[in-house]
């Protein structure tokens, strides 16, 4: 059992899909004993490999499940739903625990963090249970913390770090095994405006850099960072539209108005391109 | 993976030292109890075997036995009876005497001591060697003229005449209604570690030796005789080989004729007392187990405490076994550590026992090494159930956790 090598399923590490989401006719019942609750109806949607999508919603609207489904940490009750080509839908929990460890990068609205455990051994974790070797997960987690301003505070414990460098360690958490799809949870939640800014700047960054990030919101000013922005009520999807990102239009408002870049990035190159 | 589990739970294990601290105390205990127990036994058992040596692994007493109901006086051995059985079985035979003492009172003046004198053959040191500091053993003349003469310990000789160097010193004693005066030939010294001397008290009264001819003249009866085999004599091949001569010479059946050796005695003091630290050392086994419940306990509180944790980890890709193995080596790390102390604790009392008893302690390291894996399996045992409770947390429902 403990020495036992480590299988995981091909299908997990070689599948690449352009629509990196895929939504058909998904419906997620909750059964709570006496009254089955609808929490999403029938939703269909895509995102496609280097988006950056904002999912809206007032509590209550769904949104909150949606994330769970989309970071495999649910199932969904009717329909599929394809994450990088793969149906999630009937696969037992532990290739689903494989699939948010390779293909997920989480990013909670509370951080999150492993209490008493450096920022570094945070980062480290999801390489640890891809079996990275401790000098690889060392480098590498060192390089994360490096790439989001933290390189000199690897040693330091979540408790005494502020909000929004916990922030950053989480998202440096999240990027730890180059995955495709980075699942942000009302990530400016718990922060002030000034950290929230610096935040979604981030998260543009690795956008820019050729990351997918999708992240649910019900602030209009956070949701204005994207490219696309998905708006939800009652568990259903109500409208869905390209939005031009705040960083651009600062831009376009100073120099040259620009043709609005729709979200391309035609070929991710998972390492690469984060690394 | 094995080192990173290992790593987690010495993390787990040290940011909160006074709680594992006081969860191991319990294994900590019962296994410090175990050791302790057992190797106090099995100190014991040497002390005893050591005594019995003393006594002579070679000897044995033979008599008619006390349970036959018709006893007559041709039941007893006499002086010459003894010789012959000396003759017949010489090559098998190395020293026989008629298991012969007196207890009586040495008078020096003023100075009275109690003592019990062994009667004794002058070849008596062939099988039981004396360390004789003054003077000499009994000797063949000693024993053919039946001599007034003993040999002292020297702590009686010390009482009685206020030092040990009392060669050729008198005292008065009554031997077979007899009072007479009797002449010191030779002092010895015995060493006996304090458990020892505990456990073969003899008393207050003082030892030495005295030709067996003065104690049992001629004529004299006695109930048993009491002899040596020769090295290499088999006491078990040779017992019905005497038995069956005594019962001819008495004309007894065999099965009237009893003979006690020192080795049976030995291997039944020896059986009782192993049993002894068996039960004991089972007893104190149980304080393991409730050491196991305390852990399984604390790893519930920890459970709890960490749902959250075990959301992230959930979360960030860990299976169920994954969190399953990380708990169990928690568990396991925690009861094996206390068992380590534990035998710290336990190898230290039977040490500091044996230097204030000046006695060898034996630590077996079959049973340390049963202590050790009886406590990781404890710790593994009662860690299933917390570990497996963590394992299967909803991770939806563990990130919500406050």
């Amino acid at each position: 059992m403990w020495k036992k090598k480590e299988v995981i399923p091909d299908y997990i590490t070689q599948n690449v899909s352009e629509d990196l989401i895929k939504l058909v006719d998904m419906v997620k019942i909750y059964d709570t004993g006496s009254i089955k609750v609808l929490g999403l109806k029938r939703v269909n949607l895509t995102i496609k490999r280097g988006e950056f999508v904002a999912i809206m919603g007032q509590s209550g609207s769904g949104k909150s499940t949606l994330m769970n489904i989309l970071g495999c940490l649910d199932r969904p009750t009717m329909g599929h739903y394809f994450l990088d080509g793969i149906d999630t839908a009937d696969l037992p929990s532990d290739d689903l625990s494989a699939i948010r460890n390779r293909k997920i990068g989480f990013v909670f609205q509370s951080f999150n963090l492993i209490s008493r455990t450096s920022a570094l051994k945070n980062v480290e974790l999801p390489m640890t249970y891809a079996h990275i070797s401790k000098k690889a997960r060392e480098k590498r987690a060192l390089e994360l913390l490096e790439r989001v301003g933290l390189g000199t505070r690897y040693e330091h414990m979540p408790n005494e770090l502020s909000g929004g460098q916990r922030q950053r360690v989480a998202i440096a958490r999240a990027l730890a095994n180059e995955p495709p799809l980075i699942l942000a949870d009302e990530p400016t939640g718990n922060l002030d405006s000034a950290s929230s800014v610096e935040i979604m700047e981030l998260f543009s960054k690795l956008h820019n850099e050729g990351a997918t990030v999708v992240l649910v919101t019900h602030e209009e000013d956070i949701a204005a960072f994207t490219n696309r922005i998905i708006r939800f009520r009652d568990g259903s999807l109500v409208s869905d539209t390209p939005n031009i990102p705040v960083s651009k239009r600062e831009k376009e408002e100073s120099e040259e108005p620009e043709e609005p870049e729709e979200p391309e990035e035609p070929e991710y190159q998972s390492g690469d391109a984060l690394c | 993976m094995l080192r990173e589990n290992m790593s987690m739970a010495l993390h787990a294990i040290k940011s909160n030292k006074m709680r594992s601290f006081l969860t191991m105390l319990g294994i900590i205990i019962g296994i410090g109890a175990v050791i302790a127990i057992v190797s106090v036994g099995d100190s014991m058992r040497n002390v005893f075997t050591d005594a019995y040596k003393d006594v002579g692994i070679n000897r044995a007493l033979i008599l008619v036995s006390w349970e036959v109901t018709d006893f007559r006086s041709s039941d007893y051995f006499d002086r010459d009876e003894m010789e012959r059985v000396k003759e017949v079985f010489h090559d098998k035979i190395a020293y026989i005497d008629t298991n012969s003492s007196v207890d009586t009172e040495a008078v020096n003046r003023l100075k009275k001591v109690k003592f019990d004198f062994q009667g004794v053959d002058y070849n008596y040191t062939d099988v039981q060697p004396q360390n004789i500091i003054y003077g000499r053993f009994i000797n063949e003349a000693d024993v053919k003229k039946a001599a007034n003469h003993v040999v002292l310990e020297d702590k009686g000789a010390v009482q009685l005449f206020g030092t040990a160097d009392c060669v050729g010193r008198t005292f008065r004693m009554t031997v077979n209604k007899n009072t007479q005066e009797f002449t010191v030939v030779g002092v010895y010294h015995k060493d006996l570690s304090p458990l020892a001397a505990m456990l073969l008290n003899n008393g207050q009264k003082q030892a030495g030796f005295i030709p067996d001819t003065v104690v049992s003249p001629k004529g004299n009866m006695s109930q048993v005789l009491n002899f040596y085999v020769r090295d290499g004599v088999n006491m078990k091949e040779f017992q019905p080989e005497i038995v069956k001569y005594i019962a001819k010479t008495k004309g007894r059946k065999e099965s009237d004729i009893r003979v006690m050796s020192v080795v049976d005695q030995m291997g039944n003091v020896d059986s009782k007392l192993s049993a002894m630290s068996a039960a004991v050392g089972g007893i104190a086994a149980i304080s393991l187990l409730v050491g196991g419940i305390g852990i399984m306990n604390i790893m519930m509180v920890s459970v709890t405490e960490r749902t959250r944790e075990i959301g992230i980890r959930k979360a960030l890709g860990a299976r169920t076994r994954d969190i399953m193995i990380q708990f169990l080596t928690e568990s396991a790390l925690m009861s094996a550590c206390g068992g380590v102390i534990g035998i710290i604790l336990g190898v230290a009392i039977v040490m500091i026992g044996g230097a204030v008893l000046k006695t060898t302690v034996i630590v077996r390291p079959s049973v340390v090494v049963m202590a050790v894996g009886f406590s990781g399996l404890v710790g593994i045992f009662f860690g299933i159930y917390p570990a497996s409770k963590a394992a299967k947390a909803d991770p939806i429902e563990a990130l919500r956790y406050e």
